[in-house]
């Protein structure tokens, strides 16, 4: 009910609209990259997926990491607006449901900002380097690991924005966020573990090894931040 | 009521948004690295910069690319959110002031704004050198006039940035759009400051300032040379352009 609930409150407020105008930003970045400077990058010999995210993933995944927190402060900036978020209460629906519900719905449309970069990189890959030979495969391995990596973000924006009366804070917490993941040195593994640095993570960058720990980190994040916020409005619905 | 009391009135309402926390809370973030990594500093012989100048200058770059732009975008949120907030703007409306005056008001509180997160960067950054000279025995300060000549460039070319956003912000009625189109902005800038068109793009033009002075001080690296000729025009343009764009749009919703 709460999912419902949730898509039908952000049907107004260009919320879908701004996910798909995003998308195609994001998806035009490794066509734009490729139709100025494709001799850069026809020549590397490694696989197109790889050539391709290795020179266009850090820009893309920066704009998708803005947009989630922007979206994340919008789905509670509707709450807090107009005081909606004490009649939200006075139904028979748990806050720790409202979050889950507006959390299903930011991750589906990150889902749907992967597929739309998925098939602008597939795209690339089909023309400019001629070869799909395993090409699925590879984009699920790859788009799968993306998801699970910006899950960790799309929770801890989700987080501050529920803890925030004030846009401006949680959107100015969001982008110190983002600015300390840039700060973070690609090679420190511990560091990197960061909610908002996760997503810059490429698969190929990195051994298998690295990889399962990544995976499993993500996960962890993931339900070590859906807990904390299930305890969090615990503990705040009994100061109010 | 004069223009500056007016721009008194919008200051002391953003007085307590707690803006200025974030602001601090980012350039601890911005500096705190250059502090743990300032022995890098002495590694620059192949650019041929100084160390105390690649600190400096580091530094800023750091801020000028996304921090920087994003705080702005963050700025005008709130002075939009505060607004709308028990719907305070038409009280403002309805007050005997031009609308135009109240937009301009509004916009050069956010350029003071822009002021004091230079200036917050500027105070963190002597902090930092002192802190890197303390611990490498060496001395990273560098002389204030030079620091805000260099801050004071940077400043001023930032207004078209402003502008721009300012714009974004009282034009485009659903804040998703507003923040997502500033925020999504300033991400091209890198690619765009080494392309011949840097001018047109506003968002460039702090990082550029400082990228160009980077050049400079680096003997080894070729200067991005600053053409003032169709930067200045275009620059003021721009600005011009975007307030009289943003003077018209105010509260024209509101007091329909």
């Amino acid at each position: 009910m709460s999912f419902a609930l949730e898509c039908g409150k952000v049907k107004r407020t260009g919320f879908l609209p701004a996910f798909f105008g995003g998308g195609f930003l994001a998806g035009a970045v490794p066509a734009l990259n490729m139709l100025f400077r494709s001799e850069m990058y026809t020549g590397i010999n490694d696989s197109p997926v790889s050539i391709l995210l290795r020179a266009n993933w850090q820009m893309i995944s920066m704009l998708n990491i803005l947009l989630v927190i922007v979206g994340a402060c919008i789905l509670y900036n509707i709450e807090y607006a107009d005081n909606a978020i004490q009649r939200m209460r006075a139904l028979p629906v748990s806050e720790c449901a409202v979050f889950f519900g507006k959390t299903a719905v930011l991750a589906m449309v990150s889902v749907l900002l992967l597929a739309i970069e998925a098939v602008s990189i597939g795209g690339c890959a089909v023309y400019w380097f001629e070869s799909d030979a395993g090409l699925y495969g590879e984009m699920l391995k790859n788009f799968s690991f993306f998801l699970l990596l910006m899950l960790p973000s799309v929770l801890a924006s989700l987080l501050t924005a529920s803890l925030c009366r004030n846009m401006w804070i949680s959107l100015g917490i969001g982008v110190v966020c983002v600015f300390a993941a840039t700060m973070i040195p690609a090679r420190n593994f511990v560091l990197s573990l960061f909610p908002f640095a996760m997503p810059f993570q490429i698969l190929a960058d990195h051994t298998e090894d690295a990889v399962r720990n990544y995976r499993i980190a993500g996960a962890a994040e993931t339900a070590g931040i859906a807990l904390l916020e299930v305890v969090i409005l615990k503990i705040r619905r009994l100061f109010e | 009521m004069s223009f500056l009391s007016l721009v008194g009135v919008e200051w002391r309402k953003l007085r307590r948004s707690r803006i200025v926390l974030i602001m601090v809370l980012a350039t601890v973030i911005l500096w705190t690295p250059s502090i743990l990594n300032a022995d890098l500093n002495f590694g620059m012989q192949s650019e041929g910069i100084s160390p105390e100048n690649n600190f400096f200058i580091q530094g800023f770059m750091a801020m000028a690319w996304f921090l920087f732009p994003a705080a702005m975008v963050v700025v005008t949120v709130l002075q939009n959110q505060i607004e709308r907030g028990d719907h305070g703007i038409l009280r403002m409306l309805a007050l005997p002031v031009g609308k135009a005056k109240l937009c301009m008001a509004k916009f050069a509180v956010l350029i003071a704004f822009s002021a004091i997160q230079f200036l917050i960067s500027v105070g963190m950054y002597y902090i930092g050198a002192a802190i890197a000279s303390h611990i490498q025995n060496y001395d990273f300060i560098l002389p204030p006039v030079f620091i805000f000549k260099e801050i004071g460039v940077m400043w001023v070319s930032a207004i078209p940035m402003l502008a721009v956003f300012w714009m974004l912000a009282v034009c485009v009625r659903t804040p998703v759009f507003a923040i997502g189109i500033g925020f999504a902005s300033i991400v091209p800038s890198v690619l765009l400051i080494n392309t011949k068109v840097w001018f047109a793009y506003p968002m460039a033009y702090p990082f550029f300032a400082i990228v160009s002075e980077y050049g400079k001080l680096a003997v080894h690296l070729s200067a991005a040379k600053t053409e003032l000729i169709p930067w200045l025009p275009t620059a003021g343009m721009i600005t011009v352009l975007c307030l009289i764009i943003s003077c018209s749009c105010f509260g024209q919703e509101e007091s329909r």
